[in-house]
């Protein structure tokens, strides 16, 4: 019992069978469709409809009540189905030639006769050529079915094979394949192509052990199911065979071993990327496709027959309990069957014709894993340089109370907020937008938004360029001035050498904490850009001077600044006491102001410098600024100036510094690591100390005196641990050049004054030699 | 090589020049053109034939007109226009020039003249 629908049909009222009129509805669409770009598209189909109209008028002039399905099934074999249309045109012939005929149905007048292709069902493995199969058309990049560029896409087609294998191989071989897909990607014009596949590779659920891969290749490749389950499982049997043999019987060799080893962790892998690549073939035609079956009404019957049928033997199987359910089932699969007859009829009218299978999500996925490589690599790309562009911004933000003592004038407050805006906030704003817009998948031709920022960007690069460039201007003349302090003479011949403490509170979080080289108030800058220089006085009298050094825009301008600093020196006693740093009020700027104090120490006295002083002070001297031709000996990295430990006392004696406790030598034995003695806690106090400093090593553009002492201190503390193997190799070194020296006992003894600045070389190398 | 391939591009090629004969021989309609060709043994699907007409008549070769009928919707005749015609013989032309030679080549039995001895010409 059907239910009976009137339809409008030209002008006339039909009536029709609803499930006919889905058939007819279906039939009139696969048309349109396949007209789709025909200049007289509307003509036609309304040409065909009027045929279809009359055809229908015959029927029910004969006596039928209504149209049913047979009628309209007779209509459209008399009138055919769009695969079976002949074309004239030269580049859609995909269409005609080998469709299989719909002899199934009762035949009428119009029936296709000799000269439409192969008689009969299916035809596994037929492919369709759009030239007559010799030549293999023009390497062309398709633009439909692309996941990236889709040159593997084009590749495949001109080969004639499944796309997803293409992208499977040159995933495979990405080391070389890499490089062609670039040369490729570029050469190769693109086009919109007919696919001409009707194989494509699949999983196949119904033959699956575990995931129903090695049925897939099978059906692809024609063969049967044992062969690539052979070829994926005998090497990894052979290799538990082996594996298993081995362990009672070692000289069991008799497989080769790259069958036992890499190949079969090669043939896991291939499995487990074609599992997770390669789409189920769920529906029917893509079952048809796996099995390069020809996709049209006859085929997708067969297999939905095939299937109902399998349906329905395992619904018996089970018994009566579960009747209800088969009962259930066997309706289900019959309507089913009817709607995927009718999807098939859809698909079967529009698969070959436009037999384009791009966008479809599933078949790609192989592309999809490439391009998931790609965007890895790119999403890690961005993240990192958005990362850094954020952390400069706030970085930015965190110098801002700096800002005010660097920059001059208002010119150059403009330019550095332009400078931050454009050159940092906008690639983050353009990034983030952009991302957005990725995920929201909006596309839109309009590329005035990228070029807005990219022009807003330059801008903000030359505003970048130009506040550097004025910046630097500040910079470009020193000045110092020299400035006596006069001392009393310490009456116990001794002096101390020590950083004041300070009452007025900076703050100072954001450049290494409270060791950093600034420190900031509500009103001034505190710089502690300040250094100690011990030097031997010239009669038997301390002298202590400083100088105060700044640079700036002008000769006169750094002098002023210079001398603007103001820097206590006091002295309580034997004990000099130095200021915390030297503080810019706020309406000062920053100029690279620094403050070297002299110490001159007369022969035979001591001196001591207070662990304070590397505590508080951070010289930052910043190098390559001043272009003039002084002697800056800050940066003298041989003057034995420096080379004291603070907390240590000295001795001046007219070779230089001498510790007075005997541990000089120590000094320059900086890869020995039997410090024994180390009573006064010197190394450990200082290794945190300096290990505070570390963290800003980056920042140091000179290697500073106080630099190489503590890399040597530091090379000092991993040698303690590992002492022992390098006195070994210690001994090793000096009994090789023990013919250079001849006191022996010296060469025993880590006692090396005859070696002063090789240990620097010596040291990193001893450490390389011991990883 | 495929057998389908060729056959259907030789039908192809032919199949405008057969319709024109038949709407040549008078006002015909597509059903008719159909029957027509069937009986001469050569058989075409409607599908195939109304696409052509379409671009035959854009193309200005054929013309039509609505004809009433009383059992269904009114049925369009075509038939030559000048220029269909003057299309339609040179058709015949390269037809008869094409038909003449298959068959002279087709039709020969005697085997090619052997050129291993002849000197080459340049």
């Amino acid at each position: 019992m059907k239910k009976i629908i009137n339809i409008n049909f030209q002008g006339r009222v039909i009536p029709i069978e609803e499930t006919a009129y889905e058939a007819l509805k279906t039939y009139v669409e696969s048309l349109r469709r396949y007209f789709h770009n025909e200049d007289g598209r509307d003509e036609i189909i309304n040409d065909i409809e009027s045929r279809i109209a009359e055809l229908f008028s015959e029927r029910l002039k004969r006596g039928s009540a209504c149209i049913t399905d047979e009628d309209v099934n007779a209509v459209i074999a008399s009138i055919g189905r769009p695969e079976d249309f002949e074309e004239q045109d030269a580049d859609t012939s995909s269409a005609s030639s080998g469709a299989a005929n719909a002899g199934n149905t009762s035949g009428s007048t119009g029936n296709t006769g000799r000269g439409s292709g192969p008689t009969g069902g299916s035809s596994a493995g037929y492919q369709q050529q759009p030239n007559y199969g010799t030549g293999r058309g023009r390497l062309v990049r398709n633009a439909d079915d692309k996941i990236i560029a889709g040159v593997c896409s084009g590749l495949a087609n001109n080969l004639r094979i499944d796309p997803a294998i293409m992208r499977i191989l040159f995933v495979l071989f990405l080391g070389i394949t890499f490089w062609i897909y670039i040369i490729l990607w570029i050469v190769v014009p693109v086009q919109s192509v007919k696919t001409n596949i009707t194989k494509r590779l699949y999983r196949d659920p119904e033959h699956r052990v575990v995931a129903g891969v090695c049925g897939g290749l099978a059906a692809y490749f024609n063969t049967e199911l044992w062969i690539p389950r052979l070829i994926f499982g005998l090497p990894l049997l052979i290799s538990i065979v082996n594996g298993a043999f081995r362990g009672p019987w070692f000289n069991f060799h008799y497989f080769p071993g790259f069958l036992t080893g890499s190949l079969v962790t090669t043939l896991i892998l291939v499995y487990i990327v074609l599992w997770i690549v390669l789409p189920e073939a769920t529906t029917t035609s893509e079952r048809l496709e796996m099995r390069g079956e020809k996709i049209d009404l006859n085929t997708i019957r067969d297999t939905v027959k095939e299937d109902l049928l399998g349906v329905k033997e395992r619904a018996e199987k089970f018994g009566t309990e579960i009747k209800d359910a088969a009962q259930n089932i066997g309706s289900r699969a019959s309507t089913m069957g009817q709607q995927a007859g009718q999807r098939a009829q859809a698909l079967g009218a529009e698969a070959i014709p436009a037999a384009r299978r791009g966008g479809s999500g599933l078949g790609n996925a192989i592309g999809v894993l490439f391009k998931i490589f790609f965007f890895f690599i790119a999403g890690c790309f961005i993240v990192g340089l958005l990362g850094g562009l954020v952390t400069l911004f706030a970085g930015a933000f965190a110098v801002m109370p700096f800002k005010d003592y660097l920059l001059e004038g208002p010119w150059q407050s403009l330019l550095a907020w332009s400078s931050l805006i454009l050159f940092l906030g906008v690639p983050i704003v353009a990034i983030i937008v952009w991302i957005i817009r990725r995920i929201a998948g909006a596309k839109s031709r309009n590329h005035y938004i990228g070029y807005t920022f990219g022009a807003l960007w330059i801008i903000g690069l030359f505003c970048f360029i130009a506040l550097g460039i004025a910046i630097k201007r500040n910079f470009d003349y020193p000045g110092r001035i020299h400035q006596d302090f006069s001392l009393s003479q310490p009456a116990t011949g001794k002096l101390i050498v020590r950083v004041a403490n300070s009452t007025t509170h900076y703050y100072g979080a954001w450049w290494g904490g409270k060791w950093g080289p600034f420190g900031f108030n509500e009103d001034s800058l505190l710089v502690k850009n300040v250094r100690v220089k011990v030097e031997k006085s010239e009669d038997s009298n301390y002298h202590v001077s400083s100088i105060r050094a700044s640079n700036g825009s002008s000769i006169r301008q750094a002098e002023e600044l210079a001398r603007a600093l103001s820097f206590q020196i006091n002295q309580q006693d034997s004990t000099l006491y130095l200021s915390n740093g030297f503080s810019l009020p706020s309406g000062q700027k920053f100029r690279n102001q620094g403050v070297l104090v002299t110490i001159q120490v007369p022969i035979g006295k001591r001196f001591l410098v207070d662990r304070s002083v590397n505590r508080r002070y951070y010289w930052f001297m910043m190098n390559g600024i001043s272009r003039d031709n002084w002697d800056w000996d800050w940066d003298n990295n041989d003057n034995e100036s420096y080379r004291y430990e603070t907390g240590v006392e000295y001795t001046m004696t007219a070779g230089g510094l001498e510790r007075v406790d005997g541990k000089d030598k120590r000094h320059r034995n900086r890869y020995n690591g039997d410090d024994y003695n180390d009573d006064d806690n010197d190394d450990r106090s200082r290794n945190k100390s300096n290990n505070d400093h570390y963290r800003y090593k980056e920042l140091k553009d000179s290697m500073g005196e106080k630099d190489k002492e503590k890399i040597k201190e530091r090379l000092r503390e991993e040698m303690k641990i590992k002492d022992s193997i390098n006195r070994e190799k210690r001994l090793k070194e000096v009994i090789k050049t023990s013919s250079v020296s001849t006191n022996s006992k010296q060469t025993l003894t880590n006692n090396d004054d005859d070696m002063p600045n090789n240990h620097l070389i010596i040291s990193p190398v001893l450490i390389f030699a011991r990883l | 090589m495929n057998i389908e391939n060729t056959q259907s591009q030789m039908r192809k090629g032919i199949l405008e020049f057969c319709i024109l004969s038949v709407i040549r021989r008078g006002e015909a309609y597509p059903s008719d053109i159909v029957e027509e060709m069937k009986a001469a043994n050569l058989n075409i699907l409607e599908g195939t034939l109304y696409p052509l007409l379409t671009r035959l008549k854009n193309a200005d070769m054929l013309t039509y007109r609505w004809v009433e009928s009383n059992s269904g919707p009114p049925r369009k005749y075509f038939s030559l226009t000048e220029k269909g015609l003057g299309f339609y013989n040179e058709l015949e032309t390269t037809w008869n020039e094409l038909a003449n030679a298959v068959n002279t080549l087709a039709k020969k039995t005697e085997s090619l003249p052997d050129t291993t001895n002849q000197n080459p010409s340049f």
